[in-house]
């Protein structure tokens, strides 16, 4: 469900920025979905093309593509993928998931920048972290006509 | 064009949800343990029990205290319109601590400005009237954040204990909120006494209103006791209870309705 909303906001700053540039249509719009908020593609993908209604962007074409993220401790300067941090967020406590109506989703579905709350280090244990990229939702380009 | 989701998506979110919003009430102090989250939940508890429309923001990504004042838990709930911001006596309450629990939140200062504004952004608030925003101490990332993000619906609460300490501290707060142009609705002299009446005792000394109004340049909104039963019987029941501590506290959310 978080999706449609994320669907709505590319759109709605698409229609934005075109309008404060005067064009009249949008062209292309280039999304990159961080693995970090782990979004459903499909589902978002379905979402923009279901909101693309109205003049302004009945010919946007959406290109959402994914970018993996990488995990560096500040402390001891390790670096580990998304797959070690699924491993620690599996352990997330059952009360700390948000609620859906088929589902339940971990709280960096909603708020990536949150996981220094849940990730730690795997070599030192360390909190002190940092991502390289692939951290949230980022419009990397809008074409206007 | 670039655009962001912690920058250009979030701030175009957080401007929808802000369209209908009518007053934002920032509750600051920059100085840690005057009391800011007891007054700012306080405040809007009554505001939410008279009728309005009310929300309340944890701005304090570190150390975040709304949900234990107000009695909210874990877990959230999703629908369409974001995350549903917990109920409690009509106020709809949202805070980084009921996604996060008990665990520590040790995030940069850089990475504050996209969370507080996405929290803001996420939250289904629907129409308020009023959206009080609890302020962490300092004058950093989440205040300049909150002045900035709300700027034009926004007026400033200032919340102080009488030790010089706290009061000077509380200046510089309401010299910055001066120069970014904030509005500043007026100072809340907390823990400002224990007892009544006759056996009125000030702990933290006494400032008197002509002085406090005069250094803080801002009229003096209540003056709130240190009450022994916040801690025992918690903030709610302490509201309701009667006497000079609910007693100043209607008056603070009675000249904040209509300022």
């Amino acid at each position: 469900m978080h999706e449609l909303g994320i669907a709505q906001s590319i759109v709605d700053f698409a229609v934005s920025e075109a309008r404060a540039r005067n064009s009249s249509r949008v062209a292309e719009v280039q999304v990159e979905v961080g693995e970090l908020a782990m979004i459903d593609r499909g589902i978002l993908s379905n979402a923009l093309r279901t909101l693309r209604s109205g003049p302004m962007l009945a010919s946007c074409r959406f290109r959402v593509r994914t970018r993996k993220v990488s995990f560096k401790c500040r402390k001891c300067s390790a670096t580990w993928p998304m797959a070690e941090a699924m491993k620690q967020l599996e352990n997330v406590a059952p009360e700390l998931l948000v609620r859906e109506p088929d589902s339940s989703e971990l709280p960096l579905h909603f708020l990536p920048s949150l996981y220094p709350a849940f990730v730690r280090c795997p070599k030192c244990g360390s909190a002190d972290l940092d991502v390289s990229a692939g951290e949230d939702v980022k419009i990397m380009r809008v074409v206007f006509e | 064009m670039t655009g962001d989701k912690g920058g250009g998506l979030a701030r175009l979110g957080a401007q929808k949800k802000l369209a209908k919003i009518g007053k934002v009430i920032l509750v600051g102090s920059g100085k840690g343990g005057v009391g800011k989250s007891l007054v700012a939940c306080g405040l809007g508890l009554l505001l939410a029990e008279r009728g309005h429309r009310t929300g309340i923001l944890d701005a304090d990504l570190h150390g975040a205290s709304v949900p234990d004042y107000v009695g909210a838990r874990p877990p959230l709930a999703s629908g369409a319109g974001g995350l549903l911001p917990k109920e409690s006596g009509g106020l709809k309450v949202m805070s980084v601590s009921l996604l996060t629990g008990d665990n520590p939140v040790p995030v940069r200062g850089a990475k504050k400005e996209g969370m507080i504004t996405e929290l803001f952004a996420l939250t289904d608030w629907g129409s308020l009237d009023f959206l009080v925003v609890d302020l962490p101490p300092s004058t950093g990332d989440e205040l300049l954040t909150a002045f900035s993000l709300f700027a034009r619906k926004s007026t400033l609460v200032l919340v102080t204990t009488p030790s010089p300490g706290s009061l000077a501290v509380v200046s510089r707060l309401r010299r910055l909120a001066a120069s970014e142009g904030v509005p500043v609705a007026g100072v809340v002299l907390n823990m400002a006494f224990t007892g009544g009446g006759e056996a009125r005792n000030y702990p933290f000394g006494r400032a008197g209103r002509k002085w406090l109004e005069e250094r803080l340049d801002a009229r003096l909104l209540a003056e709130v006791p240190l009450d022994p039963a916040v801690s025992s019987a918690g903030l709610k029941r302490a509201l309701e209870a009667g006497g000079e501590f609910s007693d100043s506290f209607g008056r603070l959310a009675s000249r904040l309705a209509k300022a």
